[in-house]
């Protein structure tokens, strides 16, 4: 994503709001984002990496996010976002996905065809990108489609079946037992993104996924 | 209430899939918007945990729409 054909200049992402004002003029939701920023995941070791990582040469300096209040990803992910950046020491910029599609074009994600948030995309100060994260993390989604299939299993549905294809009841039954499962998962999909950040970071430095100095 | 009540976030792709097609068979409803509101925000909660959420007037419940699972709230 190199600078010359992205939208994202560094008076654009200027333009983005403060995390506070994004709360500011959301509406709802503003009990989540406390309750998540209250409650963080991130540990000392994770500290010492983004710390380490944001002092590099070409480590980041920038944290743009994209997002939409409403959003459960959104609430439960973006705290954390702003605690690394907090931490790090990172300008954290926020943009509203539907206010702005050429940016969310950038970081499209399922083949092109989502606009699946949080997006965090991590820049150098002159806005070099580095790396992103999107949505939620890897194993996330994995515990996610087993915890579907375990429901439709209780329920002997074929595991073939998409959840348009299911009747309006079985549908509902499926919902049922579903949700109740996903929410003990949450704090765990959040340990896990920022360790899948982490990783991120480490690769694309090219740096120790460890909060010690690297040696030259 | 005689139709519908379906609590609804015009980002939701689920959702707007389903006005769609309401519209397009010319359903009656009566559209709550969670994104705007806290209380209604609270309100659809009460239905459920992912948009579309519909109330119908027997009182069901129907969550989601279409080939996802809609929006957790």
């Amino acid at each position: 994503m190199p600078l010359s054909t992205s939208v994202v200049t560094p008076a654009r992402f200027a333009q983005g709001l403060s995390y506070a004002e994004f709360l500011a003029q959301s509406p709802i939701n503003h009990d989540k984002f406390e309750h998540y920023y209250q409650h963080p995941v991130l540990t000392e070791a994770d500290i010492a990496f983004f710390r380490k990582a944001s002092a590099l040469p070409h480590g980041p300096r920038k944290l743009l996010v994209i997002a939409e209040a409403w959003c459960g990803d959104v609430y439960r992910e973006v705290p954390t976002a702003v605690r690394i950046a907090e931490a790090a020491g990172l300008e954290l910029r926020i943009f509203l996905r539907d206010q702005n599609p050429d940016i969310m074009d950038e970081f499209l994600s399922n083949e092109g065809k989502s606009r699946a948030i949080p997006i965090f995309a991590f820049y150098t100060g002159d806005m070099q990108y580095i790396t992103h994260f999107t949505e939620r993390s890897a194993t996330a989604h994995v515990e996610l489609s087993a915890a579907i299939a375990d429901a439709k299993t209780q329920l002997g549905l074929p595991q073939s079946a998409g959840f348009d294809t299911l009747a309006g009841p079985q549908r509902q039954a499926l919902l049922s037992i579903l949700v109740p499962r996903l929410q003990p998962l949450t704090d765990n999909w959040r340990r896990e993104a920022v360790m899948e950040i982490r990783r991120s970071l480490s690769t694309a430095l090219h740096c120790s996924n460890t909060g010690d100095a690297d040696r030259a | 209430m005689d139709v519908p009540v379906v609590y609804t976030i015009r980002g939701c792709h689920a959702c707007v899939k389903l006005l769609e097609k309401w519209d397009a068979d010319g359903i009656q409803y009566e559209e709550r918007r969670a994104d705007l509101s806290q209380s209604v925000l609270d309100e659809a909660r009460r239905h459920g945990s992912l948009v579309p959420i519909v109330v119908w007037p027997d009182g069901r419940v129907e969550q989601g729409f279409g080939d996802t699972l809609g929006c957790f709230i």
